[in-house]
């Protein structure tokens, strides 16, 4: 044994970081629990939605659900594919609809900010 | 009215079939009529707990259809009065248990006896859920590890919303977590979760704490459950929970590292 063992500070006991593990992920799985059970369908059926426009990468779409005291926020973050396949995309949403509104965000990085239409607010509900 | 209680968890292999022996012993030592019911259909292993497993000819799966009448099934313990054990099946799958059969079944049970104990088994597939359904008390076995830890949370959300208490908007299942294979000197060193962070995560009220304690598994090697050990922590610790599943105050034991004089620190270390 080093004598500097004798500095270094102790490590974090085992038991603390077991407990910090789980109140992480046990917060995370039993808010999906008690989350209203439309949700699964609801993600569903907005991807198909915006995949008959857009050419997403199922991978690459990020869903969450955010349960405030009183507001709770859906929030899709889905990245786009590259500014050239977009704006191909697009036109041919445009084709297909006079006012597209809910392609017109705008791409950076082909990805879509957090405050475009696309995903502004998401889904908004008060209870 | 009998009470129908079941012993589950989640996870495998944290002491439920042993903590059921233990507690159905209990309740009947209490004088308190009792039948525990092995769940775990396909592998069946509360008859070894027990002791009784050269006395199975029929079982619960068999009366469930119609094969076999209860009282044929039912095994009267030799030891204990007021204590029956039904066996399960050793060569039949889950999908013998329906939920009509497990209801006859308890529902005949329930005209004779003051306690039904469930031995779930693990997982929270068809046996997990049969043995759950129909329970007005639900012990949580659970060991101070993540793994079993986060499995119980599981069992938790289970209980809530697939019971029939759930189901039919009654009272809730009752909880009460029993804390099995705790090592108070890991927990001081360190190296195991407490009681107290358990609690705190699961958020139930505690029914009582078993100490790791070789007597489990010499009580399991000639198929006496572990209460029926007056000597031992484990046996010690299982009565107290009984007494306080019954309502009474019983302090917690076996929570704390024994105080040792230097020299049995000594002699434990050189054994
Ligand atoms: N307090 C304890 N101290 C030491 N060993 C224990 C203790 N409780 C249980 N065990 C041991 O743990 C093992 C599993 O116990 P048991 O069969 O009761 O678990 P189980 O939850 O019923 O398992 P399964 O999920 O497979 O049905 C057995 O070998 C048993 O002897
Ligand atoms: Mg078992």
């Amino acid at each position: 044994m080093s004598i500097f063992s004798f500095f270094r500070s102790a490590p974090r006991p085992s038991a603390v970081q077991a407990k910090e593990r789980l109140q992480i992920v046990m917060a995370h799985e039993r808010a999906g629990r008690t989350g209203p059970d439309y949700l699964p369908m609801l993600q569903q059926e907005l991807l198909a939605v915006i995949a008959k426009y857009i050419d997403i990468d199922q991978n690459k779409v990020e869903v969450k659900l955010d349960r405030g005291g009183d507001c709770s926020t859906l929030e899709l973050n889905i990245e786009l594919p590259a500014r050239e396949q977009l704006k191909s995309a697009m036109a041919a949403v445009k084709q297909a609809k006079p006012e597209p509104k809910a392609a017109s965000g705008e791409g950076e990085d082909g990805k879509l900010a957090a405050n475009g239409p696309l995903t502004n607010g998401g889904v908004k509900k008060r209870h | 009215m009998s009470k129908i209680i079941v012993m589950t968890s989640g996870k495998g292999g944290v002491g439920k079939t042993t903590s059921s022996a233990a507690f159905a012993t209990g309740l009947a030592l209490r004088g308190f009529k009792t039948v525990v019911i092995d769940f775990d259909v396909g592998l069946r292993n509360l008859d070894l707990v027990m002791g009784c497993e050269r006395r199975v000819v029929f079982d619960f799966i068999n009366v469930i259809n119609g094969e076999a009448k209860l009282s044929q099934a039912l095994i009267k313990d030799k030891r204990i009065d007021n204590l029956y054990i039904l066996p399960t099946s050793q060569t039949r799958d889950k999908d013998a248990l329906t939920r009509e059969g497990v209801e006859r079944v308890l529902n005949d049970l329930s005209k004779e006896f003051d306690y039904i104990l469930c031995d779930s088994p693990a997982g929270i597939e068809r046996g997990a859920l049969m043995s759950l359904y129909f329970a007005d008390h639900a012990i949580i076995v659970t060991n101070p590890e993540v793994s079993s830890v986060r499995d119980s949370d599981r069992i938790l959300g289970v209980l809530n919303s697939r019971s029939r208490r759930a189901e039919q908007g009654l009272e809730p299942v009752s909880q009460q977590l029993l804390l099995t294979r705790y090592d108070p000197e890991r927990v001081e060193k360190g190296e195991m979760l407490k009681v107290d962070d358990v609690l705190e995560i699961l958020a139930i009220p505690l029914l009582g704490v078993i100490p790791e304690s070789q007597a489990v598994l010499r009580a399991s090697n000639v198929g006496m459950p572990v209460i029926l050990d007056e000597a031992s922590n484990a046996g010690q610790a299982y009565t107290d929970a009984v007494g306080r599943f019954l309502g009474e105050e019983i302090e917690h034991r076996f929570v704390n590292p024994q105080k040792k004089g230097l020299f049995s620190r000594l002699l434990r270390r050189s054994a």
